[in-house]
């Protein structure tokens, strides 16, 4: 996994609960990379794994809970770091559409070894919008977050549910995205 | 309230860690930025590098391209060789580039400059191509199958001396020729992949100068053809001439009796006259006798001479034979002249000629054929409008028809000629009530040397003639005949517009 995630996690960690409780992470999951993290150099994605766990198990959260916070919380940080293009969307329907084909491709020539996450869209409807997240890492909650970091971004309310989840035992992850009010 | 010294001790070690873990993460960083660094500056060195390869490659490419646009165009040998030597010497970087071309292992004087000279300049130098020579092997009879280099020595002569290199090929030209193509580098040393290039681009020049060979050839080729088509137009022209002097041959004897008949009579009624005249002179010397004697005539005595000599009846047939005489001569004159206008072969060139003069001009010619046993029944009127023709191939074509008609009417018969006209084609009618043709005459009626007619009586090339010559006035033919019943050809020629 990109060190910038890792960057990011440190920095949430950092604002939400101190340096000192990333500190004693870093002390108990003793890691291959001693915690010591540059946003281009890459990681082992267990690495991840076992800081989100700590977290979880210290702070009493689902996993869940600990990536959709998380993902609510990187959505800025990314925006920051995206290209151009990403800055343009206004609805939260066109930006999903636009990640895969606008900037990811970006984010491809930066970083041509970079494991994206693909969406499948399968269903439009005026208020809603279905896709298909496929992604080795799994990480469809953090995904969640980010969708409601993105809501935060153009303004708008959004009911985010999973309708399909490979963790609740199906076959794929759906996430289905609802406008409200 | 205040941290504790515990606490403290606690939060610096925390910072201290977190220092140590940026302190590594920077170094991390520094290192990943010169890893970077350096891949990027060896990426540009590699892409430069690869910008100079295609740099080079468009440059062959660009070469070769024009070479190839040369040897495929319709420039001449002469202006491919100049353009590959400069083509070839700008891309080789060379300073100095010529052609010569050998016979027999001696150079040929040039006619046009020879010597190309960087940047595009061509001189003539005979002190530089006597040198330039040299190095060239044209005493082989054979022709090189590769680009060959030589060194020029440092103690060559004035005119080559700061080259280092010779770089020639040769190749062959029509009648035992040779042409040199030679450049002349300063350089230390010579490209070899610029070598390679100028391989493949001889290949090139190679077919263009057979391709040329060829052309000249193909050239050559075709005016032979339109020798032979000339001489087989000549040979045409002749035959339908001879054919037309043996028709003529045939025709001769009745022509000949057409003759005689009014020769024959003239000659008796100039004898006639011969007496005549002498009577004339006898009656002159009586009288010019009678004046000496009594210095006088009296009428009585003027008319008893006349009566001796029967002066009126001489004067009143003196008339007649003159007449007769005069008419004689106008037959004569009219027969030959017929006879000049069907002999005269003509360019072929069609004119607005009266048909009706043509086709009555063929029956005097042909008359002597029809006058005994035949009616000829010509019902052709005097107002018929002019067709596009050569009067002399037409009137041998009717003559043709007539005599045939006679042919087939041994025992007599009627010939008759008549007309329509449409508003598009005069159509003329030769009809026969003689013995007709069967099919298989029929289908053979205009091929040459067929007849039925005995051994050395026809050609068996007088319609087939016919034919072509109406062909060529686009007259359509149309015969039907049935036998025992007669013959009837149709043409049709069509009426200027």
């Amino acid at each position: 996994m990109k060190g910038i995630i890792f960057v990011k996690l440190n920095q949430f960690v950092d604002e939400l609960w101190g340096d000192e409780f990333w500190d004693e992470l870093l002390q108990d999951a003793e890691l291959p990379s001693d915690g010591i993290y540059t946003s281009v150099a890459t990681y082992d994605d267990a690495e991840l794994f076992t800081l989100v766990g700590l977290i979880m198990e210290k702070k009493g959260l689902t996993g869940q809970q600990a990536q959709m916070a998380f993902g609510q919380w990187m959505f800025k940080q990314l925006l920051e770091a995206a290209p151009p293009e990403a800055h343009k969307f206004t609805d939260v329907f066109s930006f999903l559409y636009g990640v895969q084909d606008v900037i990811h491709v970006e984010v491809k020539k930066l970083n041509p070894e970079a494991i994206l996450p693909e969406f499948e869209f399968i269903e439009e409807t005026e208020n809603s919008l279905s896709f298909h997240y496929l992604s080795p890492r799994k990480m469809c909650y953090f995904c969640e977050g980010i969708i409601e970091g993105l809501a935060d971004h153009t303004g708008q309310k959004v009911a985010i549910e999973q309708t399909e989840c490979e963790h609740e035992g199906d076959a794929r992850c759906v996430i289905k995205v609802t406008k409200v009010g | 309230m205040a941290k504790s010294n515990e606490e403290l001790e606690a939060r610096i070690a925390v910072l201290e860690r977190k220092i140590e873990r940026e302190k590594k993460a920077r170094v991390m960083s520094e290192q990943h930025l010169e890893v970077h660094s350096r891949a990027l500056y060896e990426t540009n060195q590699s892409l430069q590098t690869s910008l100079a390869m295609a740099k080079k490659k468009q440059a062959e490419l660009e070469f070769l391209r024009q070479t190839s646009g040369d040897v495929s165009s319709d420039i001449s040998l002469q202006e491919l060789i100049t353009n590959t030597v400069e083509l070839t010497g700008q891309f080789f970087s060379v300073e100095c580039g010529m052609f010569i071309v050998t016979q027999n292992g001696q150079a040929l004087e040039s006619k046009v400059d020879n010597i190309w000279r960087a940047p595009n300049e061509w001189v003539s130098d005979k002190a530089f191509l006597k040198q330039a020579t040299q190095f060239l092997p044209i005493q082989q009879q054979e022709c090189l199958s590769m680009w060959l280099v030589s060194a020029i020595d440092e103690q060559s002569s004035h005119a080559l001396s700061g080259f280092k290199w010779i770089v020639f090929v040769n190749f062959e030209l029509l009648g035992n020729k040779i042409a040199w193509l030679a450049f002349f580098s300063r350089a230390e040393y010579l490209d070899e992949e610029a070598l390679s290039v100028l391989s493949t681009a001889r290949e090139h020049l190679l077919s263009g100068i057979t391709r040329r060979i060829t052309d000249v050839s193909i050239r050559k080729r075709t005016v032979e053809l339109q020798d032979t088509v000339n001489r087989l137009e000549q040979a045409k022209r002749q035959l339908i001439q001879s054919e037309k002097m043996a028709s003529l041959g045939q025709l001769a004897a009745g022509v000949a009796h057409e003759i005689n008949n009014p020769v024959g009579f003239i000659r008796s009624n100039l004898e006639m006259l011969e007496e005549y005249l002498q009577d004339y002179q006898q009656l002159h010397e009586l009288i010019s006798k009678q004046i000496g004697i009594s210095g006088q005539l009296d009428a009585a005595q003027y008319q008893s001479l006349c009566e001796n000599i029967d002066l009126v009846y001489i004067q009143q047939d003196s008339e007649d034979l003159l007449a007769s005489n005069l008419e004689g001569l106008d037959r004569v004159k009219e027969i030959v002249e017929n006879l000049k206008t069907f002999s005269h072969s003509g360019d072929g060139k069609l004119d607005k000629i009266d048909i009706k003069a043509c086709i009555e001009g063929a029956l005097k010619i042909a008359w002597n054929a029809l006058k005994y046993e035949h009616i000829v029944d010509n019902l052709l009127p005097d107002d018929l409008p002019e067709v596009l023709g050569n009067i002399g191939q037409l009137q041998q074509v009717f003559v043709n028809l007539f005599v045939n008609a006679a042919y087939a009417m041994l025992k007599g018969g009627k010939l008759t000629i008549k007309s329509k006209l449409t508003p598009r084609v005069l159509l003329v009618e030769v009809i026969d009530n003689g013995c007709g043709m069967d099919q298989k005459t029929l289908d053979q009626l205009f091929t040459p040397f067929f007849t039925t007619k005995p051994i050395g009586v026809g050609t068996g090339l007088g319609l087939s003639v016919s034919y072509a010559i109406l062909e060529s006035h686009n007259v359509h033919t149309q015969v039907q005949s049935t036998v025992g019943k007669g013959t009837q050809f149709s043409l049709s020629f069509p009426l200027p517009q």
